[in-house]
């Protein structure tokens, strides 16, 4: 196997480069129950995370995973930076390149733009989730809940629920379960989800065939407004026509189904308070396996920065 | 009589044999092109023409002779580059092509809304370029679709058709009544089928490819909706229309039907729209990016098939020059446009007629004949005695397309890296 430089999307990977990075993040997670948490795998190693979007979880996240593998982490504030001032991708990264980065973890509102900066330098780029396109990281945190829950993903049964249009975090995750051997279903407000002959994904319009097609995991993605120029749906039918309502909890309880989200999460929108609280909930351990995920593709990856010394 | 000298080679849009009689103060009248004139040249069946005294006798067989392209869409000003150079190597690489006059867009260099604009650009094609250039006025000041341009004004430089460029007129209103105010010039209004509100921060076709690259897509329909909305009004005023840039099915059916009715309306589509599809954008490719955007393998056939039969008049480069800076942008950032004139004839030989799929006289009527009756309607008042040049084809030469080609001064063409077939000659003297 050829060493990997950058990560930006799942579609780019072997199967066994994601398993390599599932594995490893298990071990990576073993760290977390020992009195130091750290090990110097990336010890003299510089991060720099890139963030054009805000970002508080996936951020900290990425700063933490870097910090439990030692490595250096530099944080590039956009809103202070020269980005405001009108400097383009391309300066912005010569600039950086400039500093000897080894990785640089970048988020930004357009899809395509990690891959632009990953041909354009010699730091490993992760792709920390790019306009509507991917967001890898999150995939391998997904992947790796489910593994845990379940001990293995191939043979489950994953619906994402809501905006998949514009969403990077379906479009990743898809990937990953589907290469695993899951399978994936889509249900949302029409507009919002593209067609099964683009997508190859079987796309559902109501919560009745959600639990006739019977998954084990319901995966609520968050209603993103922000990424919408003009009203894409009624706004007051949501949580009522595609929402984990109250009534909806009782059936998946029934079922003993789990329930997923990517964070932040819309009370009353996506998921009732309820439903936080429920006992097959594995947000939270999403979260925490999201340190470990991201450790394990940190580790994982080659920068072409380094000398032979 | 001197410089002359005669060619023996195939005359493209009949496939017969013939013997051209190039010098000054020749010329031909070709009913079976629309009455098309070329100038200092006379065809004639090869062996019946007796050579005049003095004449070099020069053996083009196996090559073709054939008017020289017109192409009623391209974009001059190349970003970074003064405007004189920008007139000079576009002209060079309109030649190249096989093109020897062209409809010049309004772009942000060259905003022809005023007098003054267009004196200028005419001065320069007049010092700097061998290609003719026509330039188009806008339908609004500044191409912002809110005020009306001064088509007398412009009529009066020349000016016989009117397009805001890339921009779709979205104010339905000023269109409506800049139509009826220039029925009266004969002025003819060139747009893209288009409903803004539904094309606004789309990038792509939607399909397999924008699902995949998470770009929002570009609704079809939202072309066909435009197209009806334009002939609806041209109809209602009175306005000559001319549908530029069709990209889809439905858009060429929508043309199909009101030429049936009897309006009288053209339409062109771009090479890349007959070549291309969405897929071609692959990873971001961002010399992919087009207005209107590449389409289906199904729009490709119905574009041709809408050439073929007429219902698309003309072929044209929709020659759009971007700096190799703005093109190494990612694809939501970076500007939408290709070149095509350094290569236009040998990429239509080797992709459409090599193949079979488009004849050389379908050629010569959609890369020729009609852009240029469009360009230079019969009435138009400055109907001069306008008469094309031929020139000489070599189907023969197969290479690889280089930047080294490339003469237009910027390399956002997609035929780099490609292997053509042909070689243009033009000027033939």
């Amino acid at each position: 196997m050829n060493p990997r430089k950058d990560l930006l999307t799942i579609g780019s990977l072997s199967t066994e480069e994601i398993n390599t990075i599932l594995d490893s993040a298990t071990a990576m997670k073993d760290i977390f129950t020992k009195s130091v948490k750290k090990v110097p795998a990336l010890k003299g190693k510089s991060v720099l995370t890139l963030f054009y979007e805000p970002s508080t979880r996936t951020r900290s996240s990425f700063e933490v995973a870097a910090h439990r593998l030692s490595a250096d982490v530099t944080t590039f504030t956009v809103s202070t930076s020269s980005v405001v001032k009108g400097e383009s991708v391309h300066d912005t990264i010569d600039t950086l390149m400039s500093m000897k980065m080894d990785y640089i973890i970048v988020r930004h509102k357009h899809s395509g733009i990690p891959a632009v900066i990953a041909r354009h330098c010699k730091a490993a780029v992760i792709n920390a989730g790019d306009g509507a396109h991917a967001h890898p990281s999150q995939a391998f945190l997904d992947a790796f809940t489910i593994r845990e829950k379940y001990g293995e993903v191939a043979g489950r049964r994953v619906v994402i629920i809501g905006d998949i249009l514009h969403s990077r975090v379906a479009r990743s995750t898809s990937c990953i379960l589907k290469r695993l051997g899951a399978e994936v279903a889509y249900m949302g407000p029409g507009p919002l989800v593209p067609l099964q002959k683009h997508t190859g994904i079987p796309r559902f319009t109501n919560w009745d065939q959600i639990f006739e097609w019977r998954p084990d995991v319901i995966y609520l993605l968050r209603v993103q407004n922000e990424r919408m120029d003009a009203p894409f749906f009624p706004a007051g039918d949501y949580h009522q026509a595609f929402g984990v309502t109250e009534e909806r909890l009782e059936r998946i309880d029934d079922l003993n189904l789990s329930i997923m989200h990517p964070g932040p999460v819309n009370r009353g929108v996506e998921i009732c308070d309820a439903a936080m609280d429920y006992r097959n909930t594995l947000i939270n351990d999403q979260v925490e396996n999201g340190i470990a995920a991201r450790m394990s593709i940190l580790y994982h990856l080659t920068p072409q920065t380094q000398n032979n010394d | 009589m001197t410089n002359t000298y005669i060619l023996n080679a195939t005359w493209a849009p009949t496939g017969e044999k013939c013997d051209i009689c190039l010098g000054p103060g020749k010329s031909s009248s070709f009913e079976k092109l629309g009455g098309l004139r070329t100038c200092d040249a006379e065809i004639q069946p090869a062996g019946s023409m007796s050579a005049p005294d003095g004449a070099r006798r020069i053996d083009a067989t196996g090559k073709l002779v054939m008017p020289a392209l017109f192409d009623l869409h391209a974009k001059v000003e190349v970003p970074g580059r003064s405007k004189r150079e920008s007139v000079s190597r576009t002209g060079q690489a309109a030649a190249q092509g096989g093109v020897w006059g062209m409809l010049v867009i309004p772009t942000r260099g060259f905003m022809f809304d005023n007098y003054a604009t267009l004196d200028s650009f005419n001065d320069a094609v007049t010092q700097r370029s061998a290609t003719e250039m026509l330039p188009a006025g806008t339908i609004s000041l500044g191409a912002q679709g809110a005020q009306q341009a001064p088509y007398n004004t412009l009529s009066a430089r020349g000016v016989n058709i009117l397009t805001d460029g890339d921009r779709v007129p979205d104010n339905l209103l000023m269109l409506h009544r800049a139509m009826k105010y220039a029925a009266e010039l004969n002025l003819t209004f060139a747009i893209r089928g288009d409903v803004p509100a539904l094309t606004a921060n789309t990038y792509m076709h939607p399909g397999s490819t924008s699902y995949a690259l998470g770009l929002h897509g570009t609704p079809a329909c939202a072309e066909e909706i435009g197209i009806e909305t334009l002939l609806r009004l041209a109809e209602d005023t009175g306005a000559r229309l001319h549908i530029q840039t069709v990209s889809t099915a439905e858009g060429v059916e929508s043309i199909r039907r009101a030429k049936a009715r009897g309006q009288a309306v053209t339409a062109e589509v771009a090479l890349h729209h007959l070549l291309y599809t969405h897929e071609n954008v692959g990873d971001y490719d961002t010399t992919f990016k087009v207005t209107p955007p590449l389409r289906e393998r199904s729009d490709c056939e119905a574009l041709l098939a809408g050439v073929k039969d007429g219902t698309i008049d003309c072929i044209v480069t929709d020659h759009t020059p971007c700096t190799p800076f703005d093109k190494k942008q990612d694809f939501i950032s970076a500007p939408q446009g290709m070149t095509a004139l350094d290569t236009f004839l040998p990429a239509l030989y080797t992709h459409l007629v090599k193949p079979g799929k488009l004849s050389w006289a379908e050629l010569v009527q959609a890369c020729c004949v009609a852009p240029l009756s469009i360009a230079e309607p019969q009435d138009s008042e400055s109907d001069t005695d306008a008469s094309v040049p031929l020139l000489l084809f070599d189907p023969e030469p197969e290479y690889t397309v280089t930047p080294d080609h490339i003469v237009c001064g910027t390399m956002n063409n997609p035929q780099i890296g490609t292997t053509l077939c042909g070689s243009v000659t033009l000027p033939l003297q």
